[in-house]
């Protein structure tokens, strides 16, 4: 017996799961979307947040330019509150780099993205960090930055507020067919292990690198590569714009300012698994001197973390190895495909153009439905409902506090220093029965994202914990190492110069002021006897829920 | 500038280094980077909480548990130094915290297990009087109490953990009250309490407030430590009159005021009775010539200065104060210039686990039996240069929470063998 019926399921918190599910509320199909994470857990939270102007890959990919251009000024339209304008350069800095500008340029003109070529005094006037190494600089107002938490959210959010249904924590492990067609799936809950079943007439896979693995559940192929990407976050932005290299895309040839820090990216490996995602010292090393080719301040800045994303790359058939494939994504539909009636698969593509290929799967499946509504996602802004969104928009060190002594109004208390966290930005979410860790507090406000990477405010949380949430010592503990620990595996990885300091401060605090490894000890949890988990999956207890 | 004696360093080391030279009636210059950004690590000074990193049973006797370290190991720093440097050290640190006007208790006989700002009890040796009534070898009930607003100590979660991790059927309670003039929707710090702590009125309607809210029979009740800031002796002893019950402070994390309390005063103290003092002047290289350092660099105002001694301590924090530098794969110090470590990726500085032990933490110089730096055949760099504190290779006082016996052994030892090569 399904504990639950609906229209469709929508399999995976990502943006494009996200944008699919809010797609469906708006033409007023019934759906329910199942992560087994936390949202934007996945790829999309570990992106670097580019708004591609679709300077990237109008050589190499026209297609995905052109969706990016377009893409682009809609979601400036719809969810203006998710991105910062920052604009974006592509420089040249070698022999091949200025062999690749006419490509370069043609393929902008073709794809119809603004693109201005400017001196290099002038662009270094815009932006002092530029290095000694740039040649030409060309300006595309069009790149930004792109908040995919908050993206996320938003949309998870205005299809709440239409009737659709969002379940955290919780995957889908298996399917349930009557003869050709899919009828439902089945789902466990990753903190209680708890199964339960859920009735449908459509499923959608969208759930990115994991794609293949989903369809194997059911006997069918989707044949998605995943490959890692490394980004390297220094600790503050370096520059006000993105910056690009102007070549075939590559390794270590993006810096994208994300509101207070830069991040350096990113590398392209295979991997066996979406969830094996070791970081290597030569991924670091190149991002940090691939940077440093095109922004001077790279080797200076405190590198702060480094972090890993798996790309969904789906292979249409080409032999290409990683950058090569197609940035494309592909609408399978399983029922001319396999035989398999109800399921079908989006895989590919970017944040950047998450609507779009909402707007294509959900074509599909709402014809498949007999729902004849136009997808309107395009034109009705995502915080279209009211005002309420007001809260999630809220991002303090985006909007800045009053300084301290500033004499303007006194300095509300902060959770978070390093960010500007308030207690007030965080308590709606301790009061969310979808926010079950406190990486999933960070991704709403995020505090412990800065400099001293939580050394301070994981205490302040944990206390939250107990106190807004009523768990018990023991829970808000392991909550609060738990959090640290993710923290650390980020780290570990750039560590060298202040990083230190930093981290005998931050160990310093936990160790020797609250003797928090001892805590552990006494609550049988020791570090050694500890299984290394997914950083993101780290549950809050199952009680703590709500 | 030239001195008989020059001490580098701004930790308890440091200070510990100074003080035994200046009591010895020699001429000695302290050249302190500022506060050590450890320096809240020294609210207590613990000698040897647990055995070994690993030990879930605390240790009760750390003299006792350090002279079966010193037998087992005879490289670790404790050994080193030697028993008797801890002794004398902690002795003449004692009486130092006596003279300059703080009242510290312990004993290198017995640790007492104070609550932490988790609710953890935690082995420590030498205490502010201010914090000794919290010893949970004790069994009186426990009202921990913390300020609304102020995030620094959560009461909730501190009791929720004192109520599994201490002994069964002890009773611990929490709770909050508005601090007198203070706004809990605005920020306010561990100081701003601090400092108002020092007015009367205050502590008088604190105590008022709080009186309000607990009952019961010989409940000690406990505070984030920020009983005065300037004169916390004096407000400890008044405020826990008006309150009516023992009181205990708990350290918070910086700015800690019990740690900054000890630092200002023993530093304002060394000055006092004649030390001289080079503040914010972080010290950056030596010059050696046959076997003795004849010069140590400083930068003061701007400037760089040397100073020239007979014998010098170097007593840095590791890396906090710049005693030694990690660039992407070398590990320098900056004193003599040596690779101290060489590291192909750099994570190998670290656990995998933030919980594990460190690496990184373990970094500094090798040392001879009299605590000179020493090249990798044990050989002395010079003659005339000693180490102390967290520079010392081999240990990471985190996990056996021993960072305060470490410092006064080594930092006493090292000022005894530099007195002896000047
Ligand atoms: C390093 C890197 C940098 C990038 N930078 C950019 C950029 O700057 N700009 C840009 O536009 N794009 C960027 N991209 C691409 C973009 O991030 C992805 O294409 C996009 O986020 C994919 O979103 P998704 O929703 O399809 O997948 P995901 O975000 O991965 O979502 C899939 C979700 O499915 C969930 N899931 C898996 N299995 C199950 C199951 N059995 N049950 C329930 N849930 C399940 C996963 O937990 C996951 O959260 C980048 C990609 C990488 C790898």
């Amino acid at each position: 017996m399904p504990d639950l019926s609906t229209g469709v399921v929508v399999i995976g918190g990502g943006s494009t799961g996200a944008g699919v599910l809010r797609d469906l509320a708006m033409r007023g199909i019934d759906a329910v979307l199942v992560e087994k994470g936390d949202l934007a857990s996945g790829t999309t939270g570990r992106s670097h947040g580019l708004l591609h102007s679709g300077g990237r890959y109008c050589v190499n990919d026209l297609q995905a330019a052109i969706e990016c251009v377009e893409e682009g000024r809609i979601l400036r339209k719809i969810a203006r509150t998710t991105i910062e304008d920052t604009g974006g350069y592509f420089v040249s800095v070698t022999d091949e780099d200025r062999e690749w500008e006419p490509r370069f340029v043609e393929g902008c003109r073709q794809a119809g993205i603004t693109c201005e070529r400017i001196s290099v005094e002038e662009a270094r006037r815009r932006e002092p960090a530029l290095s000694r190494h740039v040649r030409t600089a060309f300006w595309l107002p069009e790149d930004g930055h792109l908040d995919p938490f908050f993206l996320v959210l938003a949309n998870t959010e205005s299809a709440r507020r239409r009737g659709a249904r969002v379940m955290t924590y919780t995957e889908v492990v298996g399917f349930s067919r009557a003869g050709d067609r899919v009828t439902g799936v089945r789902l466990r809950d990753v903190m209680s292990g708890a199964e339960t079943a859920i009735a449908c007439q459509a499923v959608i896979n969208a759930t990115g690198a994991w794609s293949g693995l989903v369809a194997r559940l059911l006997g069918v192929e989707v044949r998605v590569v995943p490959v890692k990407g490394v980004m390297v976050v220094l600790s503050h932005r370096l520059a006000h714009a993105a910056i690009n290299r102007c070549h075939k895309p590559g390794d270590g040839d993006i810096v994208v300012p994300a509101l207070s820090v830069a991040i350096l990216g990113t590398t392209s490996a295979k991997v066996p698994h979406p969830e094996v995602l070791p970081i290597e010292w030569d991924e670091v090393r190149r991002m940090i001197e691939e940077g440093a080719l095109m922004l001077d301040g790279v080797t200076t800045a405190r590198a702060m973390r480094a972090y890993a994303g798996v790309r969904p790359l789906y292979d249409l058939g080409a032999e290409a190895e990683g950058r090569e494939m197609s940035r494309n994504f592909a609408v399978i539909d399983h029922e001319v495909r396999d035989g398999v009636k109800g399921l079908t698969s989006i895989v590919g593509g970017k944040v950047t153009t998450y609507r779009l290929m909402a707007e294509r799967v959900v074509d599909l499946v709402a014809r498949r439905l007999g729902v004849g509504n136009p997808c309107t996602t395009a034109d009705v802004p995502i915080s279209d409902h009211d005002d309420s969104l007001d809260q999630l928009r809220h991002r303090p060190a985006q909007l800045g506090v009053p300084k301290p002594h500033s004499g303007e109004h006194p300095l509300e208390p902060l959770l978070c220093e390093c960010e500007m966290v308030r207690p007030r930005d965080a308590a709606p979410w301790f009061a969310d029965p979808a926010v079950r860790t406190l990486e999933d507090v960070r991704r709403r406000t995020r505090a412990g994202m800065g400099p001293c990477q939580a050394a301070i405010c994981s205490y302040r949380l944990a206390a939250r914990l107990v106190t807004d949430r009523g768990l018990d010592g023991s829970q808000a503990t392991r909550a609060m190492a738990d959090f640290l620990e993710t923290r650390w595996r980020g780290v570990r990885h750039v560590f060298w110069g202040s990083q230190l300091r930093q981290a005998q401060v931050g160990t310093g605090l936990q160790m020797e002021l609250f003797n928090l490894d001892r805590q552990l000890a006494i609550d049988g949890d020791r570090p050694e006897t500890r299984e290394p988990r997914l950083p993101s999956r780290r549950p809050v207890p199952a009680e703590a829920r709500g | 500038m030239k001195t008989d004696l020059a001490v580098v360093g701004g930790g308890l080391a440091a200070l510990t280094a100074a003080r035994a030279i200046q009591r010895s009636d020699r001429e000695v210059v302290l050249v302190w980077p500022g506060l050590s950004s450890l320096y809240f690590l020294y609210a207590t000074i613990d000698v040897l909480g647990y055995a070994d990193a690993g030990a879930a049973e605390p240790v009760d006797d750390p003299g006792a548990a350090v002279a079966g370290l010193i037998k087992d190991q005879p490289s670790h720093p404790y050994a080193r130094a030697g028993r008797p440097a801890l002794e004398g050290g902690t002795k003449m640190l004692l009486e130092w915290l006596r003279e300059a006007g703080l009242v510290w208790e312990g004993t290198l006989a017995r640790n007492v297990l104070l609550p932490t700002a988790t609710g953890t009890p935690k082995p420590s040796c030498l205490v502010p009087a201010s914090m000794a009534a919290g010893d949970l070898r004790r069994a009186d009930p426990i009202v921990l109490c913390g300020f609304h607003g102020y995030q620094d100590f959560a009461p909730e979660l501190a009791a929720a953990n004192l109520r599994r991790s201490w002994r069964t059927g002890n009773q611990v309670s929490a709770i909050r009250i508005a601090a007198p003039g203070f706004d809990a929707d605005r920020l306010f710090t561990s100081i701003d309490l601090a400092r108002s702590f020092e007015d009367r009125g205050f502590r008088a309607e604190v105590a008022n407030r709080m009186r309000r809210q607990i009952s019961g029979d010989g409940v000690r009740v406990g505070l984030p430590a920020v009983l005065g800031l300037t004169r916390a002796e004096e407000v400890y002893a008044d405020f826990e009159t008006a309150l009516g019950y023992p009181v205990f402070e708990i350290p918070t994390v910086p700015p800690s005021v019990a740690a900054l309390r000890l630092f200002d005063r023993l530093r304002k103290h060394l000055q006092e009775t004649g030390v001289e003092l080079f503040w914010n002047a972080p010290a950056h290289a030596a010059t050696v010539t046959e076997g003795r350092c004849t010069r140590i660099l400083l930068k003061s105002a701007g400037r760089e200065q040397p100073i020239e001694a007979r014998a010098y301590v170097l007593a840095l924090e590791d890396w906090v104060d710049g005693a030694l530098r990690a660039g992407v794969h070398l590990v320098r110090d900056p004193f003599f210039g040596r690779v101290i470590a060489e590291h192909a990726v750099p994570s190998q500085r670290t656990a995998e686990s933030i919980f594990g032990v460190q690496p990184y933490a373990q970094l500094g110089y090798p040392v001879t039996d009299r605590l000179q730096p020493a090249d990798e055949t044990g050989r002395p760099l010079a003659d005339n240069v000693f180490v102390a504190g967290g520079a010392i290779a081999g240990y990471d006082p985190s996990g056996t929470k021993s960072r305060g016996g470490m410092a006064i052994a080594t930092g006493y030892r090292a000022a005894m063998e530099a007195m002896a090569a000047a």
